[in-house]
């Protein structure tokens, strides 16, 4: 109750202008990024990390979940208008929301995107509010075998999260292990591929990390690819939108129903909890539900708000579930959260169990501006610049490259005034590259990377305690549950069959 | 074409994974009397790795085979194949990168910088229009300059110290 209290007297903080000021910039950003097919909110915050070291850690953390908070929804506003998602997560609302571009019904289809993500995103973070302490005060139950069984659960899942690219997962999970075993040994003073390399005892730093796998990555790919954005660039010039159009009648909301807002939000929100599976799974889910459940499941994929609801509400409580691990175990669910645990890693706080009671004064802010972007900015956002917006697709692409190349490589100096860590971040771009290239998913290996050094810390002391019993992982009860929930996700996600997807989201 | 480039990559992959498994069991033993030493985990890493680089290698094998196979039944009918045109600009781009990081000091922020937005604005689009984009490049330069150094209180190289 003390946290829940906390959060609220936080939003205190946004009166400063200054934090106001960045929460602001941080969702117009956020949106901006999501907008433009090809670019992601992730982008734009491992664009921003390398400021937050002269932010404070409340005000960085604001403008880090209001950016997150943006980066779902904004992808919608492209995805609505031209049929191109600028994020993944909004895929499935082109399939209703174009259909109603077609009919004339694009500034409405925006309305309802938007109050799907204002309610998803409203739910998400009051959802966090309220369960992150309960879970905090969970996790404290949880010993260091326990530990090492979480750790191995979140890195298996999101191995086999991947369906259908198992062992590209589980081989970027290596690589991301293995380039956290660089450095100083956590236990011994032993140095571990170094190979005489001074700069790299203390090991290999997070930051070059995030910007080489994130942005400079990004500028490789779009390099390579010989993505015709003409035809882009032509639908939007012929979109026009009028602010007037945006309010969905009540009618029509009445029609969505509660139930689908409400039942779209959980599975966002419980979604969001799973390491790796992120906002495009959560819409996914929520939309196949609301088909299923749905009087008139043919009317899918014609331009039915129902569809653009559940997505949009789903892939924006993604964000409330996503940060319970990061806040609770210190395990990111998604790259954006990996990103904001780099901003808690760069200012000294170790995410974790005691985070939320330790460090509730910090936390708070953050949730507050959470819930805040969604029940302000989302929709003020949409008001104010959404006719503008679909203009962001015309934007010079060979200026704004240069402008994210430029920014990637002068914000991995800023770290440590090295151009060691250039040179870093521009060996971790080209790794993160043709991992892409070649069909890996770079999350696994950034969680491997992200979650190596403690994995491998609770598996030495977990066998020091038990003299080097490996039943030890099994007669522990915390550890028994993870290894329990650990043999019930493989069993859905890889023993048995997938759900089908629906035939609009197949074709597509 | 796609494939030999996908088995390319994999091969190096294992190649870096037998090596990092080498060094790793050149740390000495995995376990010792008081519990696991710092080789075992990345023995452990490194050994995982070559499974799955091994288990990529094979697929990709037997999809390169079926593929020829597949690609022999076509070509009778359809005659021969266009080309496939390559890309290099991404190359070109860490190219870019590299000389723009070891200029970064010597040559001062706004040189380096100047030069190497300059350089990419012309490798993603046309060689035209080169004052314009000149002028653009030193206003991202110049833009970039004040959010980092006036907004964000990081000390940048510049040739006067």
């Amino acid at each position: 109750m003390d946290f829940i209290f906390l959060v609220f007297s936080s939003f205190s903080l946004l009166a400063d202008p200054v934090i106001l000021t960045y929460v602001i910039l941080g969702f117009v950003i956020g949106t901006i990024f999501a907008a433009i097919p090809g670019l992601t909110a992730t982008l734009a915050m491992a664009l921003l990390l390398p400021l937050t070291y002269t932010l404070n850690v409340e005000t960085a953390l604001m403008a880090c979940a209001s950016i997150y908070m943006a980066g779902m929804c904004g992808g919608s506003i492209t995805a609505t208008t031209i049929n191109i998602p600028g994020a993944p997560s909004s895929m499935m609302t082109a399939l209703d929301g174009y259909p109603m571009q077609q009919q004339g019904k694009g500034a409405l289809a925006l309305g309802h995107a938007a109050l799907g993500s204002m309610f998803g995103g409203a739910v998400g973070a009051l959802l966090l509010i309220a369960v992150a302490p309960f879970v905090a005060e969970l996790s404290l139950l949880v010993k260091t075998t326990g530990k090492f069984s979480l750790l191995a659960f979140a890195l298996i899942v999101v191995v086999i999260a991947q369906r259908g690219r198992i062992p590209q997962a589980g081989l970027a999970a290596c690589i991301g292990l293995m380039l956290a075993t660089v450095g100083l040994d956590a236990m011994e003073p032993v140095t571990r591929f170094t190979y005489g390399y001074s700069n790299l005892t203390a090991g290999i730093d997070l930051m070059p990390v995030i910007i080489g796998t994130f942005a400079i990555a990004e500028v490789l790919t779009q390099a390579s690819s010989r993505a015709d954005i003409s035809a882009a660039t032509a639908a939007a010039s012929k979109v026009k939108i009028r602010r007037r159009d945006f309010i969905p009648p009540l009618s029509d909301i009445r029609k969505v129903g509660f139930g689908v807002y409400f039942k779209s939000c959980l599975i966002g929100y419980f979604v969001g909890t799973l390491p790796g599976a992120g906002g495009s799974m959560g819409s996914f889910l929520a939309y196949t539900e609301t088909v299923r459940t749905s009087d008139d499941p043919e009317s899918f994929g014609k331009g039915n708000p129902k569809g653009i609801a559940a997505s949009e509400s789903a892939n924006n409580a993604v964000c409330g579930g996503a940060m319970v691990p990061m806040l609770t175990f210190g395990i990111p669910g998604d790259p954006i959260t990996a990103i904001m645990l780099g901003v808690l890693v760069i200012n000294g706080i170790q995410p974790g169990p005691q985070l939320m009671s330790d460090q509730a004064g910090l936390i708070a802010p953050m949730l507050a501006a959470l819930l805040f972007s969604a029940v302000v900015l989302i929709p003020l956002t949409l008001w104010l610049i959404g006719p503008y917006f679909i203009k962001i697709v015309s934007v010079r692409k060979d200026v704004l490259y240069a402008v994210i190349a430029l920014l990637a490589v002068v914000g991995s100096y800023v770290a440590t005034y090295s151009t060691f860590q250039m040179f870093m971040a521009l060996g971790m771009g080209v790794l993160a590259f043709y991992l892409r290239r070649n069909g890996f998913p770079v999350i696994t290996m950034l969680l491997g990377y992200i979650l190596g050094p403690n994995l491998e810390e609770f598996l030495r002391r977990s066998l020091a305690l038990s003299n080097g019993d490996p039943t030890t992982f099994f007669t522990n009860p915390d550890s028994l549950f993870f290894v329990a929930l650990t043999l019930v996700f493989v069993y859905f996600l890889v023993i048995r069959k997938p759900a089908k997807a629906p035939a609009a989201a197949t074709s597509k | 074409m796609l494939l030999n480039r996908q088995l390319v990559f994999l091969y190096v992959t294992l190649a870096v994974s037998v090596g990092y498994l080498v060094t790793a069991l050149s740390l000495g033993a995995p376990v010792a009397e008081n519990g696991l030493t710092p080789a075992f985990f990345p023995i452990l890493v490194g050994g995982a790795a070559i499974v799955f680089c091994s288990i990529l290698i094979l697929q990709a094998l037997r999809a390169s085979s079926e593929a020829k196979a597949a690609k022999s039944e076509t070509k009778s009918d359809t005659g021969p194949a266009t080309p496939e045109i390559r890309n290099y600009t991404h190359l070109w781009v860490v190219v870019a990168i590299f000389f723009y990081i070891l200029g970064f000091k010597p040559l001062g922020y706004f040189l380096s910088s100047g030069l190497f937005v300059f350089a990419l604005i012309l490798l993603f689009s046309k060689f035209d229009k080169l004052l314009l984009k000149a002028l653009i490049s030193a206003a991202v330069v110049g833009t970039a300059y004040l959010m980092f150094q006036q907004l964000f209180g990081v000390r940048l190289p510049t040739l006067w110290g």
